[in-house]
């Protein structure tokens, strides 16, 4: 069985520091096409209702006539989740609070150029 | 019945949804504005799922569980629902503003809901020639609307013959 394509973008975001996981979400559907998470992770739950999300922000954005979403970050009292997303996929990460955004933010950005 | 498929219409943002024997016989829907849709769509959603199901045991020697059909703007889903008694089948019909992911993760939720819902199974009691004539003649009295009355009252069951 080869390889997914998305395991070194995945395995490069999982890296980073305070990260519990991070997924490949079809941005139409919310299913899973990879993902790399912590053990506890509900990964089909979080997928859907993530591109859910993206999905309505960057319609939200578009409306505002604000073109498209560079990058989506929602901070939550447990941690955050980030989404970033190109060509109907989202890439999902889900942080600590310890978690360096910026650095997730940074290595997201570099990584959208694989979802294509 | 209408309470947690009203629940999951909201929550997943469905259009419709119906839960039906697989036999066909509606069980409960919500969305349907029309009795005629509901009947319509309860016999096609057990032809479906009766032909999935076939089809699975032939490919995969177990049914399919669950089928989902993507249309130009709106999407269907038929899923089983296995309780502890009965198995129903389950129809919900969405479009964009929903997807996949949440009808599964929601259809889930119900699936859960429905199991804990239903009332216990009654325990039934030994079968006698006596407890049958007994239940026989109760059956019958209170069909012909002669209600039988205790042990203490007049008037005894009606006899067989």
């Amino acid at each position: 069985m080869s390889a997914s394509p998305f395991e070194g973008v995945l395995s490069q975001l999982i890296r980073q520091r305070g990260v519990l996981g991070c997924l490949v979400v079809g941005e139409a559907d919310g299913i899973v096409v990879d993902s790399n998470v912590q053990v506890g992770i509900q990964s089909n739950v979080v997928a859907a209702l993530a591109a859910a999300l993206y999905r309505k922000a960057r319609l939200c954005s578009a409306a505002a006539g604000l073109s498209t979403v560079s990058f989506l970050q929602l901070e939550a009292e447990r941690g955050y989740v980030c989404a970033i997303g190109r060509e109907g996929l989202v890439l999902v990460t889900l942080a600590e609070p310890r978690a360096h955004i910026g650095r997730i933010r940074g290595a997201m950005i570099e990584s959208l150029s694989a979802l294509a | 019945m209408e309470a947690p498929l009203q629940t999951f219409v909201d929550d997943a943002h469905a259009l419709f949804a119906l839960l039906l024997h697989p036999s066909g016989q509606v069980m409960g829907q919500f969305g349907f504005t029309r009795a005629v849709d509901v009947m319509a769509a309860c016999a096609l959603a057990a032809a479906i799922h009766a032909s999935a199901g076939e089809l699975g045991r032939e490919l995969d020697g177990k049914p399919f569980r669950e089928l989902y059909h993507a249309g130009r703007s709106r999407q269907i889903f038929i899923g089983d629902v296995p309780t502890t008694n009965h198995r129903f089948v389950f129809l919900t019909v969405f479009d964009a503003e929903s997807s996949l992911g949440l009808v599964r993760i929601y259809f889930a939720e119900l699936c859960a809901l429905l199991r804990s819902a239903q009332p216990p199974l009654l325990a039934q009691a030994p079968l006698s020639a006596a407890s049958l004539e007994q239940d026989l003649n109760r059956s019958l009295a209170m069909l012909f609307s002669r209600a039988p009355r205790g042990a203490d009252g007049g008037e005894s069951s009606l006899p067989l013959a």
